[in-house]
């Protein structure tokens, strides 16, 4: 094999569980310079070991944990990894990412991914340390939740192992199930049901195969100045309150999608804010391994147990749901994160079901918007996959399916993919992003909220303008997800191309420039809708549901997006990307 | 002069910094606005410099247009909100 650019092993491992065959297949430096690593690489990997189009919980298809260059340099928030997969909740394309010392462990291992194929005979840990692989079993630990898991093989293991895991919800493939390690889950698309369906409750990674920096004295002053910028105000908001921040300010614009998409103002938005909570609780901040940000706020529900607390989080289990009680959101976040379930997606297919519930559609009386009981009920039910739990565990998209009434119309998901927090009726350039979204529904593959919240364009009235600045932030994220470093730092960067190439010669000796990293990031956004063709998708799924596109916004009259104008949107982006 | 009475509020950061929800102010255009800001408030310093709005931060009028230059003409009964331009969740 070839000798490697610096900051790469220049290989992956392929490891099938049901046989505990494992091969180490060479990357050409070809690959890694146009994918670079996360989610970039994943979706080459994706796309090279699908090649029999697998049924996304087939055992025969790929779930790939992808690192990248950066992973392990002294860059701040470089310690991440992607986690890609055909999702069981969309049937398109899923690259999840999630943090910490997994992203730096499993590197070590002597490897720039791992792709796991096969299912295992028994629930089992897949152990790789050093590049040394073997399956224990795990079946002691089915029912566990995601932290309990972790600790427990780390314990069994001994010093040095970083473990990714699933909680309940990834051993009964519920479709939005994630994948945890230390805390912070890889959380979209069902990666965790994808894991479960391979039989492996975790995976655990140890290593020693550390990579050689380009440049290493030139890298660590500028990643010195890195960190030094990234402590100023373009990220105080992180540090300081969190993205949970974002809940006063969301709903004062009238923007804070709140029970089930039927209004953008909840009136009781104050007592779950997170400057409310923190006055009552105790609160305390973490960040991810090698991170200087420090984003986490946990904040204590009385025992010794914090609970993470996100915008996205917030927003699903407290307004979309119509609740306001802060003792239930928390408790509710606690428990999605035990079962190691998707936040967005638990909130938004429970707030469907209690509308559908609301307007007759659905016999069970107990759901009812405002009900912390029913919310903590509805998502141990998930987890557990019974009663009308094993239903809404398929998310709103097949929810809708078995309840029939048009309720499709008011499932909010886009490719099967519940919405995040954006009200897309009053954030029009989002709702282009929501549409066109290659994962479905998404905030971090597009930051199209970004063009809302500044003066390039009327948020509740976009002309076809507000396609390029779209197309700007899907393609920003695509290379901040493939370097991989933190969205939270966009604001660090002047001039982000430029400052990226630097980043990346340093680590790895390459001459790349700005200009090439911008047709970088577009390559990796055809080849993830390379997949989505691949896998049957059409133009007709670049839109969203009728609810959105029928009326304008109840609380806000000026915040109407007509289907022609959504359709002249997607239409104008399918033609600037050349689809 | 007309009297040009508006209302601004705080959110997020800039709240924190200012110490206070919301106030009262008499502003020609929103540089103007800004000035008297930073003047009352010396802890906005990393939200406002030389009457203009760092990076990180944005204006909205009446809960409808985001605004960033100094220029805006501002009118009697206005709201304008001072937040984070950075949204992400």
């Amino acid at each position: 094999m070839s000798v490697p650019p610096f900051g790469y092993h220049g290989c992956y491992l392929r490891i099938d569980v049901s046989t505990g065959s494992v091969a180490r297949v060479p990357i050409s430096d070809t690959v890694l310079r146009q994918f670079i690593g996360g989610s970039g690489l994943g979706t080459w990997l994706l796309i090279e070991e699908s090649q029999s189009r697998p049924d996304a919980l087939a055992p025969e298809a790929p779930l790939i944990f992808v690192f990248s260059p950066l992973v392990g340099s002294p860059l701040t928030t470089s310690a991440k990894f992607a986690v890609v997969s055909k999702s069981p909740l969309t049937d398109r394309i899923n690259d999840s990412l999630a943090s910490s010392g997994f992203a730096i462990a499993g590197k070590q291992c002597g490897c720039d991914a791992l792709v796991v194929v096969g299912r295992a005979s028994e629930l089992s840990t897949l152990v790789i340390d050093d590049a040394r692989v073997r399956i224990d079993t795990a079946e002691d630990l089915r029912g566990a939740s995601c932290g309990a898991t972790e600790t427990a093989i780390k314990a069994r293991l001994g010093a040095g192992y970083q473990v990714a895991a699933i909680g309940p919800a990834g051993e009964r493939a519920v479709r939005y199930a994630t994948i945890s390690h230390d805390g912070r889950h890889a959380g979209r698309g069902g990666s965790g049901a994808v894991l479960g369906s391979k039989n492996l409750k975790a995976i655990a990674v140890r290593g020693t195969q550390r990579c050689e920096w380009a440049h290493p004295r030139e890298l660590a002053a500028y990643a010195k100045a890195l960190s030094k910028r990234s402590f100023g105000p373009a990220t105080a908001k992180y540090r300081e309150l969190g993205t949970a921040a974002n809940l006063l300010t969301f709903n004062r614009l009238g923007v804070l999608p709140t029970r089930n998409f039927q209004s953008g103002t909840f009136e009781e938005a104050a007592a779950v804010s997170p400057e409310e909570i923190s006055h009552t609780r105790s609160r305390t901040r973490a960040s991810c391994v090698a991170c200087t940000i420090g984003c986490e706020h946990i904040y204590s529900l009385g025992d010794d147990k914090g609970v993470r607390l996100e915008y996205e989080t917030l927003f699903a289990l407290g307004p979309l749901c119509g609740v306001g009680e802060p003792d239930a959101v928390l408790r509710a976040a606690r428990l999605c994160d035990d079962l190691g379930i998707d936040t967005i997606s638990a909130g938004g297919t429970i707030a469907f079901a209690m509308e559908c519930v609301e307007r007759g559609w659905l016999n069970e009386p107990w759901l009812k918007f405002g009900s912390g009981d029913a919310l903590l009920r509805a998502i141990d039910l998930i987890g557990r996959r019974e009663g009308i739990g094993d239903m809404l565990a398929d998310g709103s998209r097949r929810a809708a399916a078995a309840i029939g009434h048009d309720s499709i119309s008011i499932a909010p998901q886009v490719k099967g993919l519940e919405i995040p927090g954006y009200e897309p009726r009053a954030l029009q350039t989002m709702a282009l992003g929501f549409a066109v979204g290659v994962r479905g529904a998404d905030h971090n593959r597009s930051g199209a909220y970004e063009v809302d919240f500044s003066d390039k364009v009327d948020r509740r009235n976009v002309t076809v303008d507000a396609v390029r600045h779209a197309i700007a932030t899907e393609d920003k994220a695509a290379l901040m997800d493939s370097l991989v470093v933190c969205k939270f730092l966009r604001g660090v960067f002047e001039d982000f191309y430029r400052e990226a190439a630097d980043m990346l010669n340093l680590v790895t000796g390459w001459d790349t420039t700005g200009d090439e990293l911008r047709d970088t990031a577009r390559r990796i956004v055809h080849l993830k809708r390379q997949f989505n063709l691949l896998s049957g998708w059409t133009p007709a799924e670049d839109t969203l549901p009728d609810r959105f596109l029928d009326k304008a916004l109840e609380s806000d009259p000026a915040a109407a997006l007509s289907r022609d104008q959504l359709g002249t949107l997607v239409t104008e982006y399918h033609r600037q990307r050349g689809w | 002069m007309e009297n040009s009475l508006m209302r601004v509020e705080f959110l997020g950061i800039p709240r924190e910094r200012a110490g206070i929800a919301d106030l009262e102010l008499d502003a020609e255009t929103l540089g103007q606005l800004l000035t008297t800001l930073e003047r009352r408030f010396p802890s906005l310093s990393d939200v406002v410099d030389a009457g203009r709005l760092r990076a990180s931060f944005v204006a909205n009028l009446n809960g409808d247009q985001f605004i960033r230059d100094p220029l805006t003409r501002l009118g009697s009964g206005d709201c304008v909100l001072i937040l984070s331009a950075d949204a992400g969740g």
